[in-house]
């Protein structure tokens, strides 16, 4: 319940910087924690509270957490990084035309 | 177990890898490297098609690949079936135009542009033949970040406003798919599409709807459906011709596949009629496909005018799809394939035909009929077949379309098929006289406006684009005339998307 919560909060705190904030910067920072968010609610939600995944020759592994969703969040966490390095070179190349990462004064992003 | 569906991924991604070395040792080798693995890799699937012909007639082609030896449900599986080899196909060949008329239009920085391109053509091939749900997740992003890195290419302040835009919605839509993905692990345990194919009726309801719905989302972003269209016209008008040809005649297909993968293989569509999202999505298409045709007619810039009518296009062929019926898969598919080379041709054609003009504003099309008299008629034989003249290939496709919305009576999707082609008959018109006007224009003013262009300069292989030009001209004259030699591809791909059970034994089992 409590990984929900904080789920829905730093979701919705992502979502409203994307959509509310002026400044280029801060919707991509708001797009990022939208991206942390759904990686800590993967990660947090395979923890069953298990042991490391490693198997061990005379040992019966019984209860484990499943290493496929960190896997699987890695890659995510890399790909995050991607997109948002070339957001934010985009965003230093329109400035270079404009002298301003503000939303509003440039007049292409908004129609 | 075929390597050669393998090596249809690899070669373009060690392609992509390898110029930036061959650009170390000299820059003029490029080109050749670049002919070298767009051949290679038609030549895979020549070899695919000559060696598995037999079967293809019979109607049982099927081929897998299990990377690092692991048999599905646990590694990662590569499946060509006929749906993926037709698209396959039809995807290469476009990719094999795009990248001879690049040779020719590129200028400058044409290391990096090749490097991306081949990124795109990799990705593209990967999420055609990839059985595995996260691995469609990594080609999806793949797509995601060149295509965005393309749009921006020409490092214009419209060029980066437009490729910011494309990729805070595609991101988005990429998260969509990525929580999508996590939940059918978290539910099922597994990632290989034919397991959960087989599973994923025994969810509980809540679950299912949600699932479903946050791939279709994901999907209806990408592919620019009505509440998410705004990002498609601005990043069609900013990027270099090729790229549009790859992003309008490429990538929205792609995305049209992967829509009938997730819905009809994995998730079923049983599921989405139990909830009527079926027909949810239809009216959606639908009235998005009436939006950008309205959209198209009010547009004043003839690249926008065109991706407002790829948005009208591709609402019509996800309509005619929802229908689920054969009718509709035939003539879904069929103007999948003439869009394809319909539209691409369509910006090759403007990149020769533009070359000269700062913008591309509709006062400037003034004269440009005039000026390349051959390359102009074969704009106007493409916006024929975009208009639907009978012996085109745009034709056969939107009569095909409109029989199945009549057999399945659903009148409003017929009105919207015959209401693209009359706003189409207006819009393209329009241009037509306007590029037929006479203009005088100075030597010296010309040149200007070469020099004063950003970064991609003027085209100087003038033969290899104009002959681009003709061939898509030429495919599409060719294939409305004998439309019916693709009636078998098409049949059997309508097969292999109706026999779930046949895909889903073949993977587990073969």
């Amino acid at each position: 319940m409590f990984i929900n919560a904080v789920f829905i909060i730093l979701f919705l705190l992502g979502f409203y910087a994307l959509i509310v904030k002026k400044n280029l910067i801060k919707m991509v920072i708001g797009l990022n924690l939208m991206e942390a968010a759904v990686f800590f609610w993967v990660i947090s939600f395979s923890d069953i509270g298990g042991e490391v995944a490693i198997h061990k020759l005379n040992e019966a592994a019984v209860n484990f957490n499943d290493p496929v969703p960190q896997a699987l969040t890695l890659t995510g966490i890399v790909i995050g990084a991607s997109t948002a390095a070339l957001l934010l070179t985009l965003i230093i190349e329109l400035n270079k035309f404009t002298d301003t990462i503000d939303r509003d004064e440039i007049e292409g992003l908004n129609n | 177990m075929d390597i050669k569906i393998l090596l249809l991924i690899l070669v373009p991604l060690a392609l992509a890898f390898s110029i930036p070395l061959v650009d170390l040792i000299n820059a003029k080798l490029r080109r050749f490297f670049v002919l070298v693995g767009i051949l290679l890799e038609s030549y895979l699937l020549i070899k695919i098609i000559t060696e598995n012909y037999t079967s293809l007639i019979d109607g049982d082609f099927f081929l897998q690949y299990h990377l690092g030896g692991w048999h599905p449900p646990y590694g990662i599986n590569l499946v060509m079936d006929s749906l993926s080899l037709l698209f396959v196909s039809i995807v290469t060949l476009s990719l094999f135009l795009i990248v001879i008329y690049s040779i020719g239009y590129v200028g400058h920085h044409e290391g990096k542009y090749y490097v991306l391109y081949f990124l795109i053509a990799a990705a593209a091939q990967g999420v055609l033949l990839t059985g595995d749900m996260f691995n469609l997740y990594v080609f999806i992003e793949m797509l995601t970040i060149t295509s965005g890195a393309l749009i921006g290419f020409k490092r214009s302040h419209p060029a980066s406003e437009a490729a910011i835009k494309y990729l805070i919605y595609n991101i988005i839509a990429g998260l969509f798919i990525f929580m999508g993905v996590l939940l059918i692990y978290f539910n099922l345990g597994t990632l290989n599409m034919a397991e959960i194919s087989n599973n994923f009726s025994l969810l509980e309801d809540g679950v299912k709807l949600f699932i479903s719905s946050l791939f279709i989302t994901a999907v209806l972003i990408k592919m620019g459906i009505f509440p998410f269209l705004f990002w498609l016209p601005k990043s069609y008008d900013t990027a270099p011709s090729p790229v549009t040809a790859v992003l309008s005649g490429v990538l929205s297909k792609v995305y049209l596949y992967i829509f009938i993968r997730l819905v009809w293989t994995v998730i079923g569509i049983d599921t989405l009629t139990a909830y009527k999202l079926d027909i949810l999505i239809l009216d959606i298409a639908l009235f998005s496909s009436f939006l950008g045709h309205v959209f198209a007619l009010q547009s004043n810039n003839v690249k926008r005018l065109l991706g407002y009518s790829s948005i009208g296009h591709i609402g019509m062929i996800l309509a005619v799809i929802m229908l689920n019926t054969e009718a509709g898969f035939y003539g879904g598919i069929l103007h999948i394939i003439s869009h394809m080379f319909m539209k691409a041709g369509l910006f090759v054609a403007l990149g020769y035909l533009l070359q000269y003009t700062a913008t591309h504003h509709y006062d400037d099309f003034q004269g440009v009929g005039i000026r390349d008299t051959k390359v102009f008629v074969a704009f106007i034989i493409l916006t024929l077949s975009m208009i639907g003249m009978p012996p085109l290939l745009g034709f056969a496709s939107k009569w095909y379309i409109l029989m199945a919305f009549l057999e399945a009576r659903s009148y409003f999707g017929a009105f919207i098929v015959i209401f693209g082609s009359l706003t189409a008959v207006i819009y393209y018109l329009r241009y037509i006289a306007k590029g037929l006007e006479e203009v005088k224009l100075y030597k010296g003013e010309l040149r200007m406006e070469i020099f004063s262009r950003p970064l991609i300069s003027v085209l100087y292989r003038e033969k290899i684009v104009s002959f681009i030009t003709y061939s898509y001209t030429a495919i599409i004259i060719v294939f409305g005339i004998a439309f019916r030699l693709l009636d078998m591809p098409l049949n059997m791909a309508i097969k292999s998307i109706f026999d779930i059970e046949k895909y889903i034994h073949l993977v587990l089992g073969g």
